[in-house]
């Protein structure tokens, strides 16, 4: 019977076994899965982009490709379009070529015969000039999908946009037209011969609700300083853009009917190649400029240095030339990429990150190309009237190294900057996702708060472990360890609602106390030696001279801040935050640096102080008899004895105290105004990694490039602890093996 | 002297402050949670002031301190009645007061909406409620009567919260159906709409009846009038308690005292958390930290066994113990991510999908729950428990575990007789300090599950009972929440504190018996080797 | 090197043949051959380290708990090779049981303590197990002390009684050879001469080896003594014959005090 007993038992001891090695293994496990799972959500940033060819397909005969005038396809890749000159909108299957439909644009224009040209305005919306001189505009809706048994079918539809619409007109070349915000419409015509005129119709609504229009029309006079190449509008018709065979980039304020006023003009480029093609980026205050050397620039209005609010067009980003000139350019509409080709070759950019994106070859020359709506197609018809369709897979075109460790110039900044905002209210707003400021952030707090914590702690270790009285040490220690287990919430609440407010009242209280509370303590030094030659009383306190202490600082703190209202008044006509910003130009934050010093290195005092004095302690007693047998006194011992042997233990606990700083998530929310700022100022708040990651993570879009970089930062902090606490182990272990005690 | 110097004796000194200056920042903390989380409480008296211009002020004295700018001794009187004066508080100076008064029938009312009202009654408008002599007394059998009709429309609201769930319950049924093929089961699911509109039409007819209900017990109302003179009316069903802090008995006071704590630990919060009682918070943290031990302990005593029983020294030992130390020290807020990245939408978007597709994109385990809180959570708590564990594991002598082997034990035999039973107060240590640890961590719960207000529990009588689904509310983020994102922060900052006082309580309890529980095993095991 | 004379003329119960024994780098055990006969005590005697523990702990194979240990040679029991992988340690265990220098009661009753051994090998019946615990507890000499207290905690008893109900626990389970090593070296002088008792009265069952610091222990229990030196035997026999007249010099050496 026992046999089969012992037989059970010895399984059960095999199988238990294989568990627990696997449990153990598992704590490995768990560790480096961590690391994984937020790498692998971050690395996408740095994935290349990619544009696959969903198809290519000759148009029907029926269409000729020297006649389109635009071309376009939807999200899925599944249906295309093409207008040609008749201002028929063709509708293709992506898939074989066939046609699916033709539209004309419902409104032809009275005499109208011909489309001569199709602006492409956003939005799906097409301005179309017409042979007379006229204009219309249409939307295209085009979409697909798909039923159970993978057939895919169009759903296409042309609509006017009635409120765009111009008479005929005569000798026009190019055109422009604009909805003006609340005015009415505007167009903006260049002539044969190089004139420029604007048309303003306006709409003016009485009281009784009775519409008035006229129109004002008047041509720009400013001498010209070559030929007119090229000409771009913004989309609320406020800034005309034009480029000259000469290189120059001349910029007009059109936005007042009837006084247009050239803003400036200036040369594109220092070898002065002509302009060939204008187009305004994502936003409309970036223009992008190529010439004919294939050069491929943006430009947007920047304040000069001494000019007051003056600003002017200036170079800002240089993208990667084209080989040969840059024909055409196509701004995505959903981020600051350009498009950019010389027919041949399109190369794909982010302006911002100067990110080279893609370059897309096509054998035959391109003659139309565009976006979709959402930028993920791209399609372009070539003079064979080929038709291909890409798709385009662009995750997150403005993440780079460079975006986010390097200063960047933002669109709208007067100049590169290091700089943290990942959301605004309007749509076109561009994040600005630099984890400099919040490295600096971290950095900073963390430092500041080792600054406090770290003496307090370390001094204080040594006190309990040599001087203390074993008896008191017994209590001292439990509520140390308490203290480490105070929630930091409680701790951040405290700092942000109490001390805050408080330290705001009286800010010179606590500079003055680190002067008063060390002269105090000099004071009762002196009182402390004349007592210290009555013996009994000398027994009495040694072990216990820190309760003396309390009083002793609880005192200097109250005189601090009973001097540092009077110096306040006496000095800086009793108000310093004042004083501080008319004088030294320094903001104050209620919620700055020296509450994040106070409150983060509250937080970390018992972790330094428990390791430290642990190691302390652990330093063999027979070295500090020895030293007290030499006749060294106990300073002596503690100073020259204790202290250097347990220093890999003290530098441990240095390390995994600022590990846990690093890391602190509430404390540095809850204190600070989390204002992603680069300033060693100690009255300005600070924005830390794992506060902003706390912050803007329950807003990130799943998957987007806010979501991936804030994993990023994640990864970072995982790995910068990972370091420090690794080589604190790695040195307490041999700590441990040199005195042989756990 | 020069030898009072040398020997140190000075630097020695400095070391004290520096232990001084630490006790001296714990005890702070601690006091000011503790003066301003108790007191809060308490039925503080109702001053009438009369200024120097003529008019008067009713209010609770908050705070006496000087005006910065001028220098003049100010008041600050919580003076109520937010809907009348537009704010709470406000500042007297105290040279513009004229007189103080404690009128004894200056009344507190707790009002469901809009804060405190102070005044004074002046009558009581309820049908058939004979007038008392005293409109006092009218006012407390009024207050009688309304509670009695509230019960009853309680009962009503029970049933229509029942058929709320039911009709919840079909919804997803019907989902479920139609995403297996509206065709193949069309018939089940007519069958099934035509109950759940039949339920539904009974929750509209039992909804018209509570409202019915509740407008005519809202028909019984207090006329009270403020300070000023103005006067209002206030439903009695709106009011929460009555107090007249200045005719009251020390005892009734302790009484009333006793009243709010039962308040606060049992229910609901109310006025976007800023008042009420935490009843929610407190279930969901308790909760969510059972929930983790399920996870963090077996986890975490299985490893330090394997690292102090049967690991042998080497790379592998050296790894799970660097392992084992980054655990501890990687940031909490990490956690959150992974938890966010793995949990919530690895795990969590999966199950959705195998098991809740009809429910997409509404995603029922895609999104911060209480389970994934607890998980995340766990892990982060593993070393608290590991590291505890093999303390305790390490202290059990050797020769107890050779007497064992010796006696013809396996390794098992002897870890599961021996060695656990004899470790356990170290374990329970570990747990204790783990569960402190997780009930006080905020940041990663508010990314994978934490919400201000959960309008549910993860407990409930609905079956399956436990919703590890659900979001729920937690302590340290009600703070957070409270202290910092509501609008009125002034008027939350008592709630504030005594979230923090319960918080903190609750936290350094564990930790003292946790500690304690340690120190003695420590000593039963170094003396009883020898 | 010395080879044991069998003294009573038996087959041994116990016979170790070449054996090595490496801790890591260190020799603990240069070739040792010895044969221990049934129903005797057999001490080991000799220096701090000289390997007579490590020999002992060998026997019933608790050498496997220490990772750098690596063994080479024959020990047999009954005829039957031990020092196997295939051995089934166990087993081994339950006929070949050990006490240690230092008592390590189990933090339990005294009950649980003796009928521990058993009840890890499935017997749970009640009659059985307090069966086993007064014949051990008697068989150790204990029972008088303990028979009231049975469920008391066994961490509160004397050094000297925690080490006899040490060995109550071993004799529980019926081995077949009780190790002892250095039982009495934490013990004061009378619990010592209890526990000398003892052995002398168990070896009427049990094959008993010792290991002790103490010649004079070893003179007054053991029929045969085999001295140790740096980690080989130098000489074994009669301990009559060793005490009195030594083959070899270092023998002699240890004895009359000149070194150790």
């Amino acid at each position: 019977m026992t046999h089969t007993v012992i037989d059970k038992s010895r399984r059960n001891d095999r199988l238990a076994e294989v568990l627990i090695r696997i449990g153990g293994i598992l704590v490995i496990v768990s560790v480096v899965w961590i690391l994984v799972m937020i790498s692998r959500v971050a690395l996408p940033l740095f994935y290349p982009p990619s544009a696959t060819v969903v198809a290519t397909v000759k148009l029907p005969t029926s269409i000729s490709a020297g006649k389109a005038l635009a071309v376009g396809a939807e999200e899925n890749q599944r249906g295309a379009f093409i207008l040609d000159e008749t201002g028929t909108f063709h509708f293709l299957k992506v898939a074989d070529g066939t046609l699916s439909a033709s539209i004309k644009a419902p409104v032809t224009p009275e005499g109208a015969t011909r489309v001569v040209s199709a602006e492409y305005v956003g939005k799906s919306a097409y301005n179309l000039l017409w042979d007379n001189g006229a204009i219309s505009s249409v939307a295209v809706a085009l979409s697909s999908t798909k039923d159970a048994d993978g057939k895919a079918s169009l759903s296409h539809d042309v609509t006017p946009q009635e409120s765009l619409s111009f008479a005929a007109s005569s000798g026009i070349v190019q055109s422009f037209a604009r909805p003006v915000e609340g005015k009415g419409t505007v167009r903006i015509d260049r002539l044969a011969g190089d004139r420029l005129r604007i048309t303003y119709q306006l709409v003016e609504k009485d009281l009784l609700g009775n519409e008035k229009r006229n129109n004002a029309i008047c041509e720009i006079n400013d001498a010209l300083p070559g030929k007119l190449t090229a000409i771009a509008v913004d989309a609320k018709g406020h800034y005309l853009y034009a480029g000259t065979d000469t290189g120059m980039l001349l910029r007009w304020d059109v936005s007042e009917p009837g006084q247009p006023h050239l803003l400036e003009s200036m040369p594109a480029s220092d070898d002065r190649q002509a302009i060939t093609s204008l187009a305004l980026l994502l936003g409309d205050v970036s223009v992008a400029v190529g010439d004919a050397g294939g050069k491929l620039t943006t430009w947007f209005p920047v304040k000069v240095a001494g000019s007051g609010e003056d600003r002017r067009l200036t170079r800002i980003h240089t993208l990667r030339p084209n080989s040969g000139g840059v024909a055409s350019i196509i701004p995505s509409p959903r981020d600051k990429t350009l498009f950019s080709g010389d027919g041949r070759e399109i190369h794909v950019d982010h302006t911002t990150s100067e990110r080279n994106l893609l370059t897309i070859k096509s054998a035959n020359p391109i003659i139309q190309a565009a976006l979709s709506p959402k930028g993920n197609t791209f399609s372009a018809l070539d003079a064979n009237g080929a038709l291909t369709v890409w798709k385009m897979d662009i995750p997150h075109p403005e993440i780079s190294f460079g975006t986010l460790f390097g200063k960047v110039w933002y669109e709208g900044y007067d100049k590169p900057e290091y700089a943290w905002q990942s959301s605004a209210a309007n749509d076109d707003f561009e994040p600005k996702l630099s984890l400099v400021p919040l490295v600096f952030g971290t950095i900073k707090a963390t430092l500041f708060a080792m600054l406090f914590a770290v003496p307090l702690a370390l001094l204080a270790a040594l006190y309990t472990s040599q001087f203390m009285s074993p008896k008191l040490k017994g209590v001292v220690k439990p509520v140390i360890e308490i203290m480490a287990a105070i929630p930091s919430v409680v701790i951040g609440f405290l700092a942000g609602l109490w001390l805050a407010p408080l330290i705001d009242k009286s800010v010179l209280t606590i500079f003055l106390s680190l002067v008063i509370v060390p002269l105090l303590m000099v004071f009762t030094l002196f009182f402390w030696k004349r007592i210290k030659t009555a013996s009994p009383l000398q027994r009495a306190t040694r072990g216990h001279e820190f309760i003396a202490m309390v009083p002793v600082v609880l005192l200097g703190i109250y005189l601090a801040f009973l001097l540092g209202g009077l110096a306040e008044f006496q000095l800086f006509a009793g108000d310093f935050k004042q004083w501080l910003f008319s004088t030294l130009g320094v903001r104050y934050d209620q919620r700055n640096s020296i509450i994040i010093a106070i409150a983060l290195g509250f937080a970390v005092i018992p972790i330094i102080f428990t390791i430290a004095e642990d190691a302390i302690s652990n330093v063999p007693r027979n070295l500090t008899a020895a030293s007290l047998a030499l006749g060294a006194s106990r300073w002596q011992t503690a100073w020259r004895v204790v202290l250097p042997s347990a220093l890999p233990g003290v530098f441990t606990a240095i390390m995994i105290g600022f590990g846990r700083a690093i890391g602190e998530t509430m404390i540095v929310l809850m204190a600070t105004g989390n204002t992603p700022i680069l300033s060693w100022s100690l009255f300005n708040g600070l924005r830390s990694l794992s506060a902003n990651i706390a912050v803007e993570i329950p807003e990130a879009p799943f998957n987007s490039s806010l979501y991936r970089v804030l994993f990023l930062s994640a990864v970072l902090l995982f790995i910068f602890t990972f370091i420090i606490n690794t080589v604190a182990e790695a040195m307490r272990q041999k700590f441990r093996k040199k005195y042989g005690r756990y | 002297m020069n030898k009072f110097w040398k020997t140190g004796e000075p630097y020695v000194l400095l070391t004290g402050t520096a232990l001084a200056v630490m006790l001296v920042l714990t005890l702070t903390l601690v006091g000011v949670v503790m003066t301003n989380g108790l007191g809060y409480f308490w039925p503080r008296a109702l001053l009438k002031f009369d200024l120097k211009d003529g008019t008067s002020a009713l209010g609770q004295v908050m705070v006496k301190e000087k005006n910065p700018i001028s220098g003049v001794s100010r008041l600050q009187l919580k003076v109520a009645n937010r809907d009348v004066f537009g704010q709470d508080f406000r500042w007297i100076d105290e040279k513009d007061i004229a007189s103080r008064s404690l009128p004894t029938d200056a009344m507190l009312i707790e009002r469901r909406e809009h804060g405190n009202y102070f005044g004074f009654l002046k009558g009581v408008t309820a049908e058939g409620l004979a007038q008392s002599a005293s409109p006092q007394e009218t006012l407390q059998q009024a207050m009688k009567l309304v509670a009695g009709k509230m019960e009853d429309t309680r009962a009503i609201k029970k049933q229509m919260s029942n058929l709320n769930h039911t009709v919840e319950r079909l919804r997803l049924k019907l989902l479920k159906l139609e995403y297996g093929g509206k065709e193949k089961n069309s018939a089940e699911i007519s069958e099934l709409t035509a109950v759940r509109e039949k339920t539904m039409a009974e929750f509209t007819r039992l909804n018209e009846q509570a409202t019915a209900a509740q407008a005519e017990i809202g028909r019984i109302t207090g006329q009270f009038t403020d300070v000023t003179g103005g006067s209002k009316d206030i439903a009695l069903m709106e009011i929460v308690a009555l107090q007249r802090p200045n005719s009251m008995s020390f005892l009734a006071k302790c009484g009333a005292y006793l009243e709010r704590v039962r308040e606060l630990l049992l229910d609901d919060p109310r006025e976007s958390n800023t008042e009420g009682g935490l009843f929610p918070a407190i279930f969901g943290t308790v909760m969510m930290v059972l929930l983790m031990s399920i996870f963090s302990l077996p986890f975490g005593v299985v490893a330090a066994i394997y690292l102090r029983e049967y690991a042998k020294d080497g790379l592998m030992t050296r790894m799970v113990r660097i392992a084992v130390n980054n655990l501890a020290g990687v940031p909490s807020i990490v956690y959150g991510v992974f938890g966010l990245g793995f949990f919530v939408y690895g795990i969590g978007g999966s199950m959705d999908s195998l098991f809740f597709p009809e429910r997409l994109p509404t995603p029922t385990f895609g999104t911060g729950g209480i389970l994934w809180s607890s998980l995340t959570l766990a892990l982060l708590t593993v070393p608290v428990v590991i590291v505890a564990t093999e303390e305790s594991l390490a202290s059990i002598p050797k020769g107890i575990r050779e007497g064992s082997l010796a006696l013809g034990a396996t390794r098992f035999q002897t870890l599961t007789r021996i060695l656990l039973p004899m470790a356990t107060p170290g374990i329970m240590t570990g747990l204790i300090l783990s569960m402190a640890r997780a009930a006080g961590e905020v940041a990663p719960l508010m990314i994978v599950g934490v919400v201000k207000l959960a309008p549910t529990l993860p407990f409930d009588t609905n079956f399956p009972f436990f919703h590890m689904d659900r979001k729920f509310m937690h302590l340290g983020f009600h703070i957070y929440d409270v202290g910092f994102q509501s609008p009125n922060v002034e008027a939350a900052k008592p709630m504030v504190y005594v979230t923090t006082m319960l918080l903190l309580a609750i936290v350094v309890a564990a930790s003292s018996a946790a500690i304690y529980l340690r120190n003695r095993m420590r000593r039963k095991y170094t003396s009883s080797t020898f | 090197m010395a080879q044991a004379h069998d003294q009573s003329g038996g087959a041994p119960i116990l016979s170790v043949s070449n054996l090595n024994l490496h801790y890591g780098e260190a020799h603990a055990l240069k070739n040792i051959n010895l044969d221990m006969t049934r129903h005797q005590v057999t001490s080991f005697i000799g220096p701090s380290g000289c390997g007579k523990s490590t020999l002992l702990r060998c026997f019933n194979r608790m050498n496997d708990l220490v990772e750098s240990a690596r063994i080479e040679g024959s020990i047999r029991l009954d005829g039957d090779e031990i020092n196997e992988s295939s051995t089934d340690v166990i087993s081994l265990r339950r006929k070949v049981d050990m006490v240690f220098q230092q008592s390590n009661p189990f933090p339990k009753s005294i009950y649980e303590n003796i009928v521990y051994g058993l009840r890890i090998a499935g017997v749970n019946d009640k009659a059985t197990l307090d069966e086993a615990v007064e014949r051990s507890l008697k068989s150790a000499a204990i029972w008088n002390e303990v028979k009231d207290r049975l469920n008391d905690s066994a961490l509160g008893l004397s050094g000297g009684q925690a080490q006899r109900i040490c060995i109550a626990r071993a004799i529980a389970v019926n081995p077949e050879i009780i190790l002892m090593d250095e039982p009495c070296s934490a013990l004061d002088p009378i619990s010592t001469l209890k526990i000398e008792e003892l052995i002398e009265e168990l070896k009427k069952q049990y094959t008993i080896v010792i290991v002790t610091h103490n010649m004079q222990q070893a003179a007054r229990v053991s029929d045969v003594t085999a001295f140790f030196y740096l980690g080989e035997l130098i000489e074994a026999g009669g301990t009559r014959m060793i005490f009195t007249n030594p083959l070899k010099k270092q023998t002699e050496d240890y004895i009359t005090g000149r070194f150790g």
